[in-house]
């Protein structure tokens, strides 16, 4: 019994470990590098839409540019910054990166992403994308990545309900009394919260602080603002919270920014605040008829709105492949076909000869973020004020983490507000 | 068994028991159905439609659609999800190899043979279960990428061959004291050395441990998801686990319906698994010397 | 197991001293060979690893640039300046305590009932099983998240007993509660365990208690318990290890934040933040040990406080 068994055992082992190593060795040894060929990584993170439209335009890129082969890889957003902090710091860089605003802010200062400015001009052609746009990729004067496209702050809003409250939005946009006195109307007539309650995202105190002639961050990196305009800001919130201005507690603290976890698109609230280049996702989720306006703002002057780049274009300070990186890069922003292909998948197209482009073509909801970027094209201030530096996004999750504690009564305003000056100060400070 | 004349009951206790047999029955399936309800709204919800998946929240779809699997069948980020089936096989299978042998080898050496130090080895070993992943995550990370081998399923599977997962080393150590001497004696007698006992003799009836560390080591591998992220780049290499992150992303539009179905998809191959080799974990454990 | 090597005479083995030292020494250098893989492993992938974080705990590490020694900074700052710290020191407490009972006790429970040997029993097993199976992956946490959310089922079927909660995920006093039901729902593997080990018990001892006069419960407290002893231990070890290193059911139902308000901050959760939202790995890696060590002691304890409840069938009452 003993060596049949074992012989059967063996046996099994034996194709248990083949297969193994079948799946092993196909699933190892990526390597190209054929001849002249020289392969690029590309990393990004998206929806399964963006991944499509993207390796579409690589493929285009990869015709264009016989030597160049690139290897894309993408993920959801949570996972992507997971996994690209560990490649990086374990020196196994991409060379092209996508990047956000609080991402770039990391990075740049972590001296991660190449200086392009040798490229500007040459290689990689920037005369097309609005100066205040490329500003907020910018450090030290020194361009460190290109934004891959534009997007604003935007009011999104339930055209029924602020009907049935009697409630237009004003010729100029609203002032920021304005917007809480009609914010609690709507609230009275219909029963459901005006908006969703504004004081949970740094991002919309940045607003309100650029509106009276401030900002979040200072050139340097270090903090704009007291703890003393903080408390005003919550205040505010908190006063049309009592009367239904703003949506109730439950609801303001799943918001992260995701139409899925949104409160209007959850009917908690009738408007709410966010960038244009989630509006397809809003209007393809809600149910009922979605209308766009600025944020509040207390004079033209001082808007609180700017062309911002949802997400940027970063070539890794290490990488050996840079001038091939940098080609892909201009690629994707500049080229007419490249864009045509990637639409609005990032926000409306930084390159305004491709964004007219992709505009004039646009049907449905990508028209509408075309429509309402138009319209507010004036009120968008340049984007330099508002780049995050290292830290920020420590600043970011302890912002929403103190709020928490503020809506559900854990704390007071002004003890939160301390405390998100001091621990953003430490923050910043590393 | 106590020997008595099997006399049978009398009709109206035959009856009872019965009855008291059904209702047994019936109220441990209402536990159970309400203890799998989530696997049902998770089912359930993958044949609604993109409108209803997030705002209706009854159990059964308005209007039920094979859209989902439809579009997950269509390719998820340029690849089908037999390719990412296929990943997820091999790495599973290949992690139930490595652990089986390396696993077999450290048990009946910690559990059989004599050496120096063994007792504060088999300490130090069993303290390593106590181990948080991310105390070793990034240096574990930057050792294989000098290797040359992130992007690759080797990180996934190299270290199984090492015998780094200490519980099912645990497991075998349990098993193998509770084998007599005896057999160990008289395969020396016969003229086996260490290795011809421990091939010939030890591992056959090692049998049971081995199912269950087979089991277990498949199921958890085909569900870890963190290092399967961190060292595969590339999406045709994908196991399962990470193709379902891809609908699911907050900075743009998610797709939970054909997530909800790729899920399903996901989990059907472990339920099977289990299903066919359910009887043999009940068996491994209880044969695993648990009892002292 | 039936094996004809133990029906053979057993031959006294009465080898010369020489021989014997002889096959003790073979017996250790192949104890080597046999470990081989797992020291290779053990020093590159465990110790090795072990040792880099335990230095860079002492050091301010943001990933990039090289690590700066700080000293005991980081665990200063730990226990002395992190509000949040606590959070996650107190939700995991929180969690450990509630969860590891309840779902022992549960699984303890419906591990008797299935004992009745009636038939169906594997498919039952197999059904309280499959939580398991599927508890820890992402696509399970999102149907909780949905399930205890607005509108979820669980919120409408405690309005049916009158208990209005609203949304459970939504709210920091209910949140972890959310969180532990996951938990508990996965009660299914240390129910087949101690399923397995109740199988174990020798029915002699049921019937030698029936006939002294012992009823159901005195039987489960004489009986049932001690003989469980062992494997009751094993798993309460296991599951208070794996509750202290939960992570991805609070990441997925707090989308990662660990609120609302830190309720679900569980401490693996907050270590992932500082070390890889933050770019704090030094601070992630003294947190990380922290842990390791209270994880070990707490074992260690339950090991040492095992000795007084725990009875071996083979060795008798220590």
């Amino acid at each position: 019994m003993t060596s049949r068994t074992a012989r059967r055992g063996a046996r099994i082992l034996a194709g248990v470990v083949s297969v193994a190593l079948a799946g092993v060795l196909s699933g190892c040894g990526s390597s190209s590098g054929s001849g002249g060929t020289q392969t690029v990584r590309f990393v990004w993170w998206g929806n399964q839409d963006r991944a499509d439209a993207t390796t579409k335009a690589v493929a285009l890129f990869e015709k264009k540019n016989p030597g160049i082969r690139v290897q894309t890889e993408f993920s959801g957003y949570a996972a992507y910054v997971q996994k690209l902090t560990t490649q990086v710091a374990g020196g196994a860089a991409p060379d092209l990166i996508q990047l956000d605003r609080p991402t770039f802010g990391e990075y740049q200062h972590r001296h991660v992403l190449a200086d392009l400015s040798r490229y500007t001009g040459s290689t990689l052609r920037v005369d097309k994308i609005p100066a205040n746009l490329l500003a907020g990729g910018k450090a030290d004067g020194k361009q460190y990545a290109v934004p891959a496209g534009q997007t604003t702050q935007m009011l999104v809003y339930d055209k029924d309900l602020f009907d049935k409250a009697g409630v237009r939005v004003p010729e100029n946009g609203w002032t920021w009394e304005q917007f809480a006195k009609d914010m609690q109307k709507v609230g009275a007539a219909t029963g459901v919260a005006g908006t969703t309650d504004f004081g949970w995202a740094v991002d919309w105190f940045d607003s309100w602080l650029h509106g009276r002639g401030k900002q979040l961050y200072t050139a340097d990196g270090k903090l704009g603002f007291t703890a003393a305009d903080l408390e005003q800001f919550w205040n505010t919130t908190a006063a049309l919270r009592t009367k239904k201005g703003v949506s109730a507690p439950e609801a303001t603290t799943k918001m992260d920014g995701s139409t899925q976890n949104s409160a209007l698109v959850l009917k908690q609230a009738a408007s709410e605040m966010n960038y244009d280049s989630n509006l397809t996702s809003y209007l393809s989720s809600y149910k009922g008829t979605l209308k766009t306006a600025p944020l509040p703002g207390d004079d033209a002057a001082h808007s609180g709105m700017a062309a911002l780049p949802p997400v940027y274009f970063g070539v890794a300070q290490h990488s050996a492949h840079k001038d091939a990186a940098v080609k892909l890069l201009d690629f994707l922003v500049n080229d007419p076909e490249a864009g045509a292909v990637l639409g609005a998948t990032r926000g409306v197209p930084a390159n305004s000869e491709v964004r007219a482009q992709v505009c004039g073509a646009a049907t449905g909801d990508d028209k509408a973020v075309c429509d309402y970027e138009q319209r507010v094209q004036q009120r968008m201030g340049p984007a330099d004020t508002w780049q995050w530096p290292s830290g920020s996004s420590a600043v970011k999750t302890d912002f929403q983490q103190v709020y928490d504690d503020v809506i559900f009564g854990r704390t007071s305003v002004s003890a939160g507000a301390e405390r998100v000056v001091e621990n953003a100060q430490q923050a910043l400070e590393q | 068994m106590s020997v008595q004349a099997t006399v049978r009951p009398a009709a109206g206790v035959r009856r009872l028991r019965s009855v008291r047999s059904v209702l047994w029955h019936v109220a441990v399936t209402v536990v159970v159905l309400v203890l799998l309800y989530p696997v049902i709204w998770l089912v359930s919800t993958s044949f609604k439609p993109a409108d209803e998946v997030l705002s209706r929240l009854a159990l059964l779809p308005e209007h039920a659609t094979g859209d989902n699997y439809r579009q997950v069948f269509g390719g998820v980020a340029g690849y089908s999800i037999w390719q990412y089936l296929g990943n997820s096989l091999a790495v599973s299978a290949g992690a139930v190899a490595g652990n089986v042998l390396s696993c077999s080898l450290a048990a009946y050496a910690f559990g059989r043979l004599h050496f120096r130090g063994r007792g504060p080895l088999f300490g130090f070993m069993i303290s390593t279960i106590m181990l948080p992943q991310h105390v070793v995550l990034i240096p574990q990370y930057i050792i294989f990428h000098k290797l040359g081998l992130v992007n690759s399923f080797w990180p996934l599977i190299l270290p199984k061959f090492l015998a780094t997962d200490a519980f099912f080393v645990f497991l075998m150590v349990q098993f193998v004291r509770g084998l007599p001497r005896e057999l160990d004696e008289t395969a020396t007698v016969d003229g086996c050395g260490p290795f011809r006992t421990f091939w010939y003799v030890i591992l056959p009836l090692l049998r049971p441990a081995v199912i269950t560390t087979s089991i277990f080591t498949f199921i958890w591998t085909w569900n870890d998801f963190f290092t399967q992220l961190i060292y595969l780049n590339d999406p045709s290499k994908f196991t399962l686990p990470l193709a379902l992150q891809i609908f699911v992303d907050q900075s743009s539009q998610s797709a939970y319906g054909p997530m909800f179905a790729m899920s399903v998809l996901a989990l059907v191959p472990i339920g099977l698994f289990f299903l066919a080799f359910q009887r043999f974990l009940v068996e491994g454990v209880s044969t695993s010397g648990l009892k002292g | 197991m039936a094996n004809t090597a133990l029906t053979r005479p057993a031959r006294q083995v009465t080898a010369r001293p020489a021989a014997r030292s002889r096959s003790r020494r073979r017996g250790q250098g192949a104890a080597y060979v046999f470990l081989s893989p797992w020291i290779v492993g053990a020093t590159v992938l465990t110790v090795g690893p072990m040792l880099a974080s335990l230095y860079l705990s002492f050091t301010d590490y943001d990933l990039f640039d090289s690590p700066r020694w700080v000293g005991l900074d980081n665990y200063v700052r730990m226990f002395t300046e992190d509000d949040r710290y606590w959070h996650a020191v107190t939700a995991t407490l929180e969690y450990v305590v509630v969860s590891v009972p309840l779902k022992l006790g549960l699984a303890l429970a419906v591990a008797m009932l299935l004992n009745r040997g009636r038939r169906g029993t594997g498919l039952y097993r197999s059904a309280f099983y499959a939580p398991s199976l599927l508890g820890a992956s992402v696509s399970v946490a999102l149907v909780w998240r949905a399930m205890y959310g607005d509108g979820g089922v669980a919120g409408r079927v405690l309005g049916v007993f009158g208990i209005d909660v609203g949304s459970m995920v939504d709210q920091p006093r209910y949140a972890l509660l959310t969180v532990i039901a996951l938990a508990v729902w996965q009660f299914g593997a240390p129910m087949v365990i101690f399923l397995a080990g109740l199988k174990q018990v020798p029915k002699e001892l049921y019937e030698a208690a029936a006939l002294d006069g012992a009823g159901p419960v005195r039987r489960f407290v004489a009986v049932t318990l001690p003989m469980l002893s062992p494997v009751l231990l094993f798993n309460l070890v296991l599951e208070t290890i794996h509750a202290f290193q939960s992570f991805t059911s609070a990441f997925i139902i707090s989308s990662g934040r660990g609120g609302p308000s830190d309720s679900t901050l569980l401490y693996t959760l907050y270590l992932y933040q500082r070390g890889f939202t933050d770019f704090r790995m030094g601070y992630a890696s003294a947190m990380a040990w922290v842990l390791l060590v209270v994880v070990g002691l707490i074992t260690v304890l339950l090991f040492r406080g095992a000795n007084r409840w725990v009875f071996y069938l083979g060795e008798g009452r220590r």
